[in-house]
Protein backbone atom coordinates (compact mmCIF):
# COMPACT_ATOMS: atom_id res chain seq x y z
CA UNK A 1 0.00 0.00 0.00
CA UNK A 2 2.86 2.24 0.59
CA UNK A 3 4.39 1.57 -2.64
CA UNK A 4 0.50 2.98 -4.49
CA UNK A 5 0.96 5.68 -2.10
CA UNK A 6 4.62 6.74 -3.47
CA UNK A 7 3.18 5.90 -7.16
CA UNK A 8 0.40 8.33 -6.70
CA UNK A 9 2.55 11.04 -5.19
CA UNK A 10 5.43 10.78 -7.95
CA UNK A 11 2.31 10.82 -10.83
CA UNK A 12 0.66 14.01 -9.03
CA UNK A 13 4.23 15.67 -9.02
CA UNK A 14 4.58 15.04 -12.82
CA UNK A 15 0.87 17.01 -13.25
CA UNK A 16 2.13 19.67 -11.30
CA UNK A 17 4.93 20.37 -13.52
CA UNK A 18 2.99 19.70 -16.47
CA UNK A 19 0.87 22.75 -14.57
CA UNK A 20 3.59 25.23 -14.36
CA UNK A 21 4.59 24.62 -17.63
CA UNK A 22 1.04 25.47 -18.69
CA UNK A 23 0.75 28.39 -16.70
CA UNK A 24 4.15 29.92 -18.02
CA UNK A 25 3.11 29.11 -21.54
CA UNK A 26 -0.58 30.37 -20.82
CA UNK A 27 0.80 33.87 -19.11
CA UNK A 28 3.79 34.14 -22.10
CA UNK A 29 0.76 33.48 -24.98
CA UNK A 30 -2.14 35.91 -23.02
CA UNK A 31 0.16 38.34 -21.76
CA UNK A 32 3.33 38.29 -22.73
CA UNK A 33 6.68 38.24 -20.55
CA UNK A 34 7.68 41.93 -20.63
CA UNK A 35 6.92 45.13 -18.21
CA UNK A 36 5.48 46.52 -21.31
CA UNK A 37 2.98 43.71 -22.55
CA UNK A 38 1.52 43.40 -18.62
CA UNK A 39 1.10 46.96 -18.51
CA UNK A 40 -0.34 46.90 -22.25
CA UNK A 41 -2.86 43.92 -21.24
CA UNK A 42 -3.88 45.31 -18.02
CA UNK A 43 -4.15 49.17 -18.58
CA UNK A 44 -5.26 48.84 -22.47
CA UNK A 45 -3.28 49.83 -25.76
CA UNK A 46 -4.78 51.90 -27.90
CA UNK A 47 -2.52 51.25 -31.12
CA UNK A 48 -3.35 47.36 -31.12
CA UNK A 49 -7.57 48.15 -29.85
CA UNK A 50 -6.79 46.45 -26.79
CA UNK A 51 -9.50 47.68 -24.03
CA UNK A 52 -8.13 47.94 -20.45
CA UNK A 53 -9.27 45.36 -17.60
CA UNK A 54 -11.87 46.39 -15.31
CA UNK A 55 -12.07 45.52 -11.88
CA UNK A 56 -14.76 42.83 -12.34
CA UNK A 57 -13.04 41.01 -15.15
CA UNK A 58 -9.41 40.85 -13.09
CA UNK A 59 -11.81 39.21 -10.12
CA UNK A 60 -13.73 36.75 -12.83
CA UNK A 61 -10.21 35.78 -13.49
CA UNK A 62 -8.38 35.50 -10.04
CA UNK A 63 -11.91 33.92 -8.41
CA UNK A 64 -11.13 30.33 -9.51
CA UNK A 65 -7.09 30.38 -9.16
CA UNK A 66 -7.52 32.30 -5.50
CA UNK A 67 -8.94 28.45 -4.90
CA UNK A 68 -6.75 26.54 -7.02
CA UNK A 69 -3.64 28.17 -5.68
CA UNK A 70 -4.62 28.02 -1.90
CA UNK A 71 -5.57 24.12 -2.89
CA UNK A 72 -2.57 23.08 -5.34
CA UNK A 73 0.13 24.62 -2.46
CA UNK A 74 -1.96 22.84 0.78
CA UNK A 75 -1.63 20.04 -1.02
CA UNK A 76 2.09 19.97 -2.11
CA UNK A 77 3.31 21.25 1.23
CA UNK A 78 1.62 18.73 3.65
CA UNK A 79 3.54 16.03 1.68
CA UNK A 80 6.35 18.01 3.04
CA UNK A 81 5.16 17.01 6.82
CA UNK A 82 6.42 13.39 5.95
CA UNK A 83 9.73 13.87 4.80
CA UNK A 84 13.23 15.36 6.83
CA UNK A 85 12.47 18.42 5.43
CA UNK A 86 10.00 19.57 7.41
CA UNK A 87 11.74 22.24 9.53
CA UNK A 88 11.90 24.21 6.51
CA UNK A 89 8.32 24.13 6.03
CA UNK A 90 7.51 27.01 8.14
CA UNK A 91 9.36 29.27 5.67
CA UNK A 92 8.31 27.49 2.41
CA UNK A 93 4.54 27.98 3.35
CA UNK A 94 4.98 31.66 4.23
CA UNK A 95 6.96 32.36 0.84
CA UNK A 96 4.39 30.63 -1.74
CA UNK A 97 1.16 32.29 -0.15
CA UNK A 98 3.11 35.37 0.06
CA UNK A 99 3.86 35.22 -3.47
CA UNK A 100 0.71 33.73 -4.42
CA UNK A 101 -1.01 36.96 -2.85
CA UNK A 102 1.36 39.15 -4.64
CA UNK A 103 0.86 37.20 -8.07
CA UNK A 104 -2.89 37.66 -8.05
CA UNK A 105 -3.68 40.61 -6.17
CA UNK A 106 -1.03 42.83 -8.49
CA UNK A 107 -3.41 43.57 -11.27
CA UNK A 108 -5.53 45.77 -9.25
CA UNK A 109 -2.65 48.09 -8.42
CA UNK A 110 -1.87 48.21 -11.83
CA UNK A 111 -5.45 49.20 -13.40
CA UNK A 112 -5.10 52.11 -10.68
CA UNK A 113 -2.08 53.34 -12.59
CA UNK A 114 1.10 51.98 -10.34
CA UNK A 115 3.20 50.19 -12.97
CA UNK A 116 5.43 49.23 -10.51
CA UNK A 117 3.03 46.29 -9.96
CA UNK A 118 3.28 45.05 -13.13
CA UNK A 119 7.33 43.94 -11.94
CA UNK A 120 6.18 42.39 -8.98
CA UNK A 121 3.24 40.24 -11.41
CA UNK A 122 6.28 39.31 -13.43
CA UNK A 123 8.74 38.56 -10.28
CA UNK A 124 6.12 37.16 -8.29
CA UNK A 125 4.75 34.23 -10.60
CA UNK A 126 8.51 33.14 -11.64
CA UNK A 127 9.68 33.27 -8.24
CA UNK A 128 6.83 31.36 -7.11
CA UNK A 129 6.95 28.76 -10.03
CA UNK A 130 11.01 28.32 -9.05
CA UNK A 131 9.77 27.61 -5.17
CA UNK A 132 7.00 25.53 -6.36
CA UNK A 133 9.98 23.41 -8.82
CA UNK A 134 11.63 23.44 -5.27
CA UNK A 135 9.25 22.00 -3.38
CA UNK A 136 8.70 19.43 -6.25
CA UNK A 137 12.06 18.36 -5.83
CA UNK A 138 12.45 17.86 -2.53
CA UNK A 139 9.23 15.38 -2.61
CA UNK A 140 10.77 13.88 -5.61
CA UNK A 141 13.72 13.53 -3.54
CA UNK A 142 12.08 12.18 -0.55
CA UNK A 143 10.12 9.53 -2.28
CA UNK A 144 13.34 7.39 -3.46
CA UNK A 145 14.98 7.28 0.18
CA UNK B 1 -6.67 12.97 3.84
CA UNK B 2 -7.89 11.15 7.12
CA UNK B 3 -9.30 7.89 5.63
CA UNK B 4 -5.81 6.81 4.97
CA UNK B 5 -5.35 6.91 8.99
CA UNK B 6 -8.44 4.95 9.60
CA UNK B 7 -7.81 1.23 10.48
CA UNK B 8 -11.10 -0.28 8.70
CA UNK B 9 -12.71 1.96 6.81
CA UNK B 10 -15.66 -0.46 5.89
CA UNK B 11 -16.46 -0.30 9.21
CA UNK B 12 -16.23 3.55 10.37
CA UNK B 13 -19.54 4.85 10.36
CA UNK B 14 -18.68 8.43 9.89
CA UNK B 15 -15.75 8.18 6.81
CA UNK B 16 -17.98 5.44 4.61
CA UNK B 17 -20.69 7.63 4.08
CA UNK B 18 -18.29 10.59 3.11
CA UNK B 19 -15.80 8.31 0.80
CA UNK B 20 -19.35 6.63 -0.54
CA UNK B 21 -20.78 10.44 -1.26
CA UNK B 22 -17.33 11.13 -2.63
CA UNK B 23 -16.78 8.14 -4.89
CA UNK B 24 -20.30 8.48 -6.58
CA UNK B 25 -19.26 12.44 -7.51
CA UNK B 26 -16.56 11.23 -9.06
CA UNK B 27 -18.47 8.47 -10.76
CA UNK B 28 -20.95 11.35 -11.82
CA UNK B 29 -17.65 13.68 -13.04
CA UNK B 30 -16.41 11.12 -15.48
CA UNK B 31 -19.42 10.61 -17.55
CA UNK B 32 -20.48 13.90 -17.63
CA UNK B 33 -16.76 14.71 -18.45
CA UNK B 34 -17.19 12.44 -21.49
CA UNK B 35 -20.82 14.58 -22.73
CA UNK B 36 -19.32 18.11 -22.29
CA UNK B 37 -15.96 16.65 -24.33
CA UNK B 38 -18.16 15.45 -27.05
CA UNK B 39 -20.54 17.93 -27.44
CA UNK B 40 -17.62 20.95 -27.25
CA UNK B 41 -14.08 19.83 -27.70
CA UNK B 42 -14.48 16.47 -28.88
CA UNK B 43 -14.25 13.26 -28.61
CA UNK B 44 -13.62 11.47 -32.02
CA UNK B 45 -10.95 11.94 -35.30
CA UNK B 46 -12.96 14.35 -37.04
CA UNK B 47 -14.82 16.54 -34.47
CA UNK B 48 -11.17 16.90 -32.86
CA UNK B 49 -9.76 17.86 -35.72
CA UNK B 50 -12.44 20.44 -37.07
CA UNK B 51 -12.11 21.76 -33.01
CA UNK B 52 -7.80 22.28 -33.50
CA UNK B 53 -7.58 23.24 -36.85
CA UNK B 54 -10.49 24.30 -38.11
CA UNK B 55 -12.58 23.29 -41.63
CA UNK B 56 -12.48 25.83 -44.78
CA UNK B 57 -15.56 23.72 -46.21
CA UNK B 58 -17.59 24.28 -42.88
CA UNK B 59 -16.47 27.93 -41.34
CA UNK B 60 -15.06 26.41 -38.56
CA UNK B 61 -12.38 28.63 -36.99
CA UNK B 62 -9.22 26.85 -35.56
CA UNK B 63 -9.07 26.55 -31.48
CA UNK B 64 -6.28 29.82 -30.52
CA UNK B 65 -3.25 28.94 -28.79
CA UNK B 66 -4.48 30.88 -25.31
CA UNK B 67 -7.95 28.90 -25.77
CA UNK B 68 -5.97 25.92 -26.26
CA UNK B 69 -3.25 26.23 -23.08
CA UNK B 70 -6.42 27.22 -20.85
CA UNK B 71 -8.19 24.08 -22.25
CA UNK B 72 -5.07 22.09 -21.08
CA UNK B 73 -4.29 24.26 -17.54
CA UNK B 74 -7.77 23.53 -16.56
CA UNK B 75 -7.59 19.85 -17.39
CA UNK B 76 -4.39 19.07 -16.03
CA UNK B 77 -5.83 20.64 -12.56
CA UNK B 78 -9.03 18.57 -12.54
CA UNK B 79 -7.20 15.28 -13.39
CA UNK B 80 -3.86 15.82 -10.70
CA UNK B 81 -6.84 16.72 -7.65
CA UNK B 82 -9.60 13.78 -8.76
CA UNK B 83 -6.78 11.01 -9.81
CA UNK B 84 -4.59 11.86 -6.49
CA UNK B 85 -7.96 11.31 -4.34
CA UNK B 86 -8.88 8.52 -6.05
CA UNK B 87 -6.37 6.56 -6.27
CA UNK B 88 -5.67 6.83 -2.74
CA UNK B 89 -9.22 5.70 -1.31
CA UNK B 90 -8.52 2.55 -4.22
CA UNK B 91 -5.43 1.56 -2.55
CA UNK B 92 -6.57 2.03 0.69
CA UNK B 93 -9.74 -0.25 -0.08
CA UNK B 94 -7.73 -2.84 -2.88
CA UNK B 95 -4.38 -2.69 -0.59
CA UNK B 96 -4.37 -6.48 -1.65
CA UNK B 97 -5.53 -6.96 -4.94
CA UNK B 98 -2.72 -7.55 -7.29
CA UNK B 99 -4.12 -5.77 -10.04
CA UNK B 100 -4.08 -2.17 -7.84
CA UNK B 101 -0.84 -1.34 -8.84
CA UNK B 102 -1.18 -1.92 -12.33
CA UNK B 103 -4.57 0.27 -12.69
CA UNK B 104 -3.18 3.23 -10.51
CA UNK B 105 -0.20 3.24 -13.06
CA UNK B 106 -2.55 2.99 -16.19
CA UNK B 107 -4.84 5.53 -15.20
CA UNK B 108 -2.24 8.01 -14.34
CA UNK B 109 -0.20 7.42 -17.36
CA UNK B 110 -2.47 7.40 -19.92
CA UNK B 111 -3.81 10.37 -18.14
CA UNK B 112 -0.46 12.43 -18.61
CA UNK B 113 -0.54 10.78 -22.28
CA UNK B 114 -3.68 12.80 -23.01
CA UNK B 115 -2.16 15.85 -22.35
CA UNK B 116 0.92 15.47 -23.98
CA UNK B 117 -0.69 14.31 -26.42
CA UNK B 118 -2.98 16.87 -27.49
CA UNK B 119 -0.23 19.55 -26.92
CA UNK B 120 1.46 17.91 -29.75
CA UNK B 121 -0.90 17.31 -31.86
CA UNK B 122 -1.45 21.13 -31.81
CA UNK B 123 1.87 22.31 -31.65
CA UNK B 124 3.86 19.66 -33.30
CA UNK B 125 2.10 16.97 -35.83
CA UNK B 126 -2.00 16.01 -36.43
CA UNK B 127 -0.53 12.36 -36.14
CA UNK B 128 -0.83 11.87 -32.72
CA UNK B 129 -4.08 12.75 -32.76
CA UNK B 130 -5.23 8.82 -32.31
CA UNK B 131 -3.08 8.76 -29.27
CA UNK B 132 -4.84 11.36 -27.24
CA UNK B 133 -8.20 9.50 -28.22
CA UNK B 134 -6.94 5.90 -26.94
CA UNK B 135 -5.26 7.61 -23.80
CA UNK B 136 -8.73 9.92 -23.04
CA UNK B 137 -10.66 6.14 -23.49
CA UNK B 138 -7.76 4.56 -21.63
CA UNK B 139 -7.70 7.13 -18.76
CA UNK B 140 -11.71 7.36 -18.29
CA UNK B 141 -12.25 3.50 -18.27
CA UNK B 142 -9.46 2.62 -16.01
CA UNK B 143 -10.60 5.57 -13.47
CA UNK B 144 -14.08 4.12 -14.21
CA UNK B 145 -13.31 1.05 -13.18
CA UNK B 146 -11.04 2.06 -9.93
CA UNK B 147 -14.28 3.89 -8.96
CA UNK B 148 -16.72 0.44 -9.13
CA UNK B 149 -13.89 -1.39 -7.98
CA UNK B 150 -13.65 0.99 -4.83
CA UNK B 151 -17.58 1.08 -4.22
CA UNK B 152 -17.83 -2.58 -4.12
CA UNK B 153 -14.99 -3.35 -1.63
CA UNK B 154 -16.09 -0.22 0.47
CA UNK B 155 -19.85 -1.59 0.33
CA UNK B 156 -19.27 -5.46 0.31
CA UNK B 157 -19.14 -6.09 4.05
CA UNK B 158 -22.29 -3.93 4.24
CA UNK B 159 -21.93 -4.02 8.76
CA UNK B 160 -22.64 -0.56 9.56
Amino acid sequence: MIQAYKYSILYFLLFSLLLLLSSALLFDAKIGLSIESILHYYQGDAKHFVAAKSFGGILKIILPHIFAFGLFMMVILHFVVFTKYKQQLHYLTLASFTLALLELFSPFFIIQGFEFFAYIKLVSLFTLEILLLYILYLLQKSIYL
Amino acid sequence: MRFTLIKDIKRDNTMKPIINGLLLFTLLYLVSDFFVSYHSFGLFSQQLKNTLFGNMEEFIEPISKGALLEYLHTQIFFMMMLLLTLSAIFARLCSKKRYMLTLINTVMLSAILTIIALAFTYFLTPLLLNLYIISYFTWHTAALFMVLISLWSLNRDSSV
